[in-house]
């Protein structure tokens, strides 16, 4: 990408990026994607499809069999993966009984703006403070991360991982386990964060209806990569029965707009 | 009646316990602090793997100092020994291989194993293998409080530099590595600290009592730390008041000094969690009053 445009310039590029497991399963083939600035993606796909290994690949916790990934036009590195948030599926998220309080634990997302050898300061709890407000928890702010809520837990998690300043905030599917009621404000969250704040998000899900009323660009995957581009043209393309239904072999990628 | 306390009194005046006492809670703080790393990662398991490993090492080096005359102390050929053996734990612990419960096991079992083959050899040269088991903290010396203390001012320092580290580490390692922080770095160093405590412990309080130590004061701690900071503080607060308790009921009670702070320490985890479970009941049976 050579257009300085903001809008255009990709936060993350995949290039022909496959990933095959020690026991021989194929997780992801030819995954050819961009993600732009200030895009709202939904990542969608069946169980299984390798959703969560592209969002692994992307964070540098899964290397590659093959392909090149950047993050915002260089290769993947712990500098900077320091400008990304990631929220990990609910289930694995945490010990309940791990005695940190939801102030402790969002104060542990300015630990890698802060760097080694150097103190979390009070600019770094106003910082979470600010957080707390505008993500509306403030009141939880002295509870310990077990006593909370499936969606509450959700919460906290996106706070901590805001509070960094991301350029790029992954979330993998944030909202499993989580009422409807709390599903909505959590949508609405981050349309906010995205808006407002011009971050960049990734969102894998399953739920395909929200995620296309929510995204801009919808990424559709099963393995390869089925379909990428404005949401709109995905409402209307037969790739979801497709994916879900029988694979096709064709694939479509909608220029970005 | 007074006779007893007598001999106590002027038990606790004697160089030999005072030095014990010092050494107790030297321990008594090495290990509590290490103890909330390694249950939070819940590593539980990991201080029998070191301690065993550790006594496989120190069984080495009496069976070179006595069978063969080699001129090392036994506790360098245990150092070797344990942070080789720490490097290997927590290398098999990562891989995704073998389990973690597994891989301690599997130290567990070399060093023991090897130890007391060791041991049985040196035995006809008269090393006795319960001073490695249980240890005597009432024959420490002077050098051996300056080791610990050594040993103790260095894993309080690594704490506080890497302090954020290690708590986000412990907390979601998965997360800690996805947003740039190496936390291999982080698993090796808890793992080799642990290991150099274990090694200038054992001679002190034993095997077995170490392993414990490693896990009880972080355990207590958490059924009733309201945050991340509290238990920091309460797991030191759990650790010497075993250790020091511990010592001075072994010494009215004249038993085994090491096996005394484990059951003081065991007895105290016991309360912690009636009370903490009490007092939740209490506030559940508020709460539904308070809905009523």
């Amino acid at each position: 990408m050579s257009d300085v445009n903001p809008r255009t310039s990709a936060a993350v590029q995949l290039s022909d990026v496959a990933v095959q497991y020690p026991n021989g399963v194929i997780a992801l083939d030819k995954i050819n994607l961009e993600i732009f600035d200030r895009d709202l993606i939904g990542l969608i796909g069946p169980n299984g499809a390798g959703k969560s290994t592209l969002l692994n690949v992307i964070l540098g916790l899964i290397k590659p069999t093959r392909g090149t990934v950047k993050l915002f036009g260089d290769p993947v590195s712990p500098e900077n993966l320091r400008r990304v948030g990631y929220v990990p599926q609910k289930a694995q998220a945490t010990d309940a009984n791990f005695p940190a309080t939801v102030f402790e634990i969002v104060l542990m997302g300015r630990i890698p703006q802060v760097g080694m050898f150097h103190r979390l300061r009070q600019k770094d709890r106003e910082k979470v403070r600010k957080v707390l407000q505008t993500l509306g928890i403030n009141d939880l702010k002295n509870r310990k991360i077990g006593q909370l809520s499936g969606g509450q837990q959700q919460r906290v998690f996106v706070a901590k991982a805001v509070v960094g300043d991301p350029r790029l905030l992954i979330l993998d599917e944030p909202t499993s386990g989580v009422d409807a009621h709390s599903k909505n404000d959590f949508y609405a969250m981050l349309e906010k964060l995205n808006h407002d704040m011009g971050i960049t998000i990734i969102l894998s899900s399953h739920d395909i209806a929200t995620v296309t009323k929510l995204a801009n660009r919808v990424a559709c995957i099963n393995t390869s990569l089925f379909f990428c581009g404005p949401t709109s043209e995905f409402a209307s393309s037969p790739v979801i029965s497709n994916v879900y239904g029988y694979p096709v072999e064709l694939m479509r990628h909608v220029d970005h707009p | 009646m007074s006779t007893t306390l007598d001999l106590f009194l002027s038990l606790l005046a004697a160089r030999f316990v005072q030095y014990a006492f010092v050494m107790g809670v030297i321990i008594g703080i090495l290990s509590s602090i290490l103890s909330i790393f390694i249950v939070l990662k819940r590593l539980s398991l990991i201080g029998d793997g070191l301690s065993h490993t550790a006594f496989g090492g120190l069984s080495l080096g009496y069976f070179l100092s006595v069978v063969y005359f080699v001129d090392i102390a036994p506790i360098w050929a245990g150092t070797v020994v344990v942070v080789l053996g720490s490097i290997g734990i927590t290398k098999a612990i990562r891989s995704t291989k073998i389990s973690g419960d597994a891989a301690v096991a599997l130290f567990l079992q070399l060093g023991l194993a090897s130890g007391i083959m060791l041991l049985s050899i040196s035995r006809g040269f008269g090393f006795n293998v319960e001073t490695l088991l249980f240890g005597d903290i009432l024959l420490v010396n002077l050098d051996q409080i300056y080791v610990a203390l050594g040993v103790l001012a260095a894993t309080l320092a690594l704490i506080f530099i890497f302090y954020k580290e290690l708590v986000y580490t412990t907390f979601d390692e998965i997360q800690a590595r996805a947003s740039g922080i190496r936390t291999w770095v982080f698993d090796y160093m808890i793992s080799i600290v642990a290991g150099i405590a274990v090694i200038a412990s054992i001679p002190i309080v034993g095997v077995l009592v170490i392993s414990a130590l490693l896990v009880l004061p972080a355990l207590t701690s958490i059924q009733i730390a309201r945050s991340f900071k509290q238990t920091v503080i309460l797991s030191p607060i759990f650790g010497l008041i075993s250790v020091v308790l511990g010592l001075l009921l072994s010494l009215i009670i004249n038993s085994a000094a090491g096996a005394t702070i484990v059951v003081v320490g065991l007895l105290i985890f016991a309360i912690v969690l009636g009370l903490s479970k009490f007092n939740r009941a209490t506030i559940s049976r508020g709460n539904r009053m308070v809905v009523r």
